[in-house]
């Protein structure tokens, strides 16, 4: 079976591989992403995925290529970064755009230029949605360039018209927006709503809520309304919280929809056919079959897709992660929805467009 | 079917109501605009008193970020849950074809005065009358 891996974290062995590539000011002010308090004591990256060399986890090509794409047969892996999305987050909008800049050449010029089954999701800087439209249309050309990513720790929540530039752009472009977590609680971000809790596991399990907040939003404030061919990819934030969400929005609809009137259908049927969830950190109910059932109550045929979240601790086996599910639905999840969601194709189209 | 008083049409001006009994059967009856409707007073929800609820209008699906409040007084809103109905047919909004309450026939009257002996009967003015 085909293989798409929505969540792979690459980097690079020494850092300077993006910072040198900061403007002279940013570089030699000690700009730098914000850090967490919320330290993973069992190490966030997986120690087995050292490459022989020393170098760091996911930071060697030959090292991810054997170890993961290789053993497990993946056909296309798209590259998230690694560390680096916090710049989300940063109070400084100017630097987080120049950050933002020098990931993305880092990425276009190594990573995505060594190996065909390697897609980009290019950053942006969500505290300037105006900025990073313009980067989306700049860079979003680029046959490499399948997704725009952002953190999912915000300010505000991401159905906000403060961010509608950005849809606007991505439409524009055929790449969905994408949000991954890993900076709840930094800089900028608003934490978890009942305060910050008191250890890594509260807070990994707590990645959740913010998840829950942007899909409320998108659904109510109108965005696939104003922009009807928009995918949005919720990277890593679960999956068993779906059906109650929006069980409780839809009935809240009922009663209160005069509140958002351009909302014409059940919120739901808004987010089944536009938001995408990715599978891992995948839930492992005791018993399986209550696994299966959730699958059915979030529609996975049509919402769910694969991902590795390699080289990470908590990363998932594309082939010991799921339980025993029927071949046409495991073909939707492991590859089927991402092909209908990223334009992998205009990889093999044409490499007249590309960019510098 | 049977024919129920409900008052004189005087003593409903537009925007009111009234609860009636129909032989156990509990119905509000409404004037719009001079129009007259009745729907059973039960939600179809959670079979709460549905025409205790607010008379109302609601916002028409529209563009995002505008509003457009339509057909004031023509909604009734349930107390519990909040879900609006069209006092005209008792079809819900948000789902007319599959969510609805039961309405009946309103119609105004004339007064049907007994006749006493050979005294003209005097006409004081139309009853409304649902039938249920």
């Amino acid at each position: 079976m085909r293989i798409i891996d929505t969540d792979v974290h690459q980097s690079w062995p020494d850092p300077k591989e993006v910072y040198n590539r900061l403007p002279a000011y940013f570089r030699n002010e000690n700009f730098t992403i914000p850090a967490g308090t919320h330290n993973n004591p069992v190490s966030v990256n997986r120690m087995d995925a050292v490459s022989p060399s020393g170098d760091p986890a996911g930071t060697n090509y030959e090292m991810m290529r054997s170890q993961h794409l290789d053993a497990f047969g993946i056909d296309a892996a798209i590259l998230t970064g690694n560390s680096i999305l916090g710049l989300g987050v940063h109070p400084h909008a100017e630097f987080a755009k120049a950050m933002a800049r020098a990931y993305n050449e880092a990425l276009l010029e190594t990573w995505l230029s060594w190996d065909e089954r390697f897609f980009g999701a290019m950053l942006v800087a969500p505290q300037d949605p105006v900025a990073a439209a313009a980067e989306i249309r700049k860079l979003g050309t680029h046959p490499r360039i399948v997704e725009v990513l952002m953190c999912s720790a915000t300010r505000v929540p991401y159905g906000q018209s403060f961010y509608w530039p950005i849809y606007e752009a991505a439409q524009e472009m055929g790449l969905p927006v994408s949000v991954h977590p890993g900076t709840e609680g930094r800089g900028l971000s608003n934490g978890f709503i009942a305060g910050p809790p008191s250890t890594y596991l509260e807070w990994h399990t707590n990645l959740s809520q913010n998840y829950m907040g942007h899909v409320v939003s998108l659904a109510c404030e109108g965005v696939f309304e104003k922009f009807p061919r928009l995918k949005f990819v919720a990277k890593e934030g679960g999956l068993a919280w779906i059906p109650g969400v929006l069980w409780r929005l839809d009935k809240n609809w009922k009663a209160l929809r005069s509140s958002v009137p351009w909302v014409r259908r059940l919120p739901s049927e808004y987010i089944v056919d536009h938001i995408r969830f990715t599978s891992q950190p995948i839930e492992e109910p005791e018993r399986p079959e209550h696994l299966r059932q959730l699958l059915e109550m979030i529609q996975a045929e049509k919402t769910l897709m694969f991902s590795s979240d390699y080289p990470h601790w908590d990363n998932d086996s594309p082939k010991h992660a799921f339980p025993k599910l029927p071949e046409a639905l495991m073909e939707r999840i492991m590859y089927k929805n991402a092909e209908e969601t990223y334009p992998l194709a205009k990889a093999n189209v044409s490499s007249s467009k590309e960019v510098a | 079917m049977k024919g129920y008083v409900v008052c004189e049409a005087s003593e409903m001006k537009p925007g009111e109501r009234k609860l009636i009994d129909a032989d156990g059967k509990s119905i509000g009856v409404f004037n719009v605009n001079g129009e007259y409707y009745a729907l059973r007073n039960i939600c179809p929800h959670q079979f709460a008193p549905l025409c205790q609820g607010k008379v109302t209008g609601y916002c028409a699906p529209s563009e995002v970020g505008t509003f457009s409040w339509q057909r004031d007084g023509e909604i009734i809103r349930c107390p519990w849950h909040a879900w609006e109905f069209d006092i005209k047919d008792g079809r819900s909004i948000f789902n007319p074809h599959r969510v609805r309450t039961k309405s009946y026939d309103v119609k105004v009257e004339s007064r049907e005065e007994p006749s006493v002996e050979t005294f003209a009967a005097k006409v004081e003015g139309d009853v409304v009358v649902v039938y249920a």
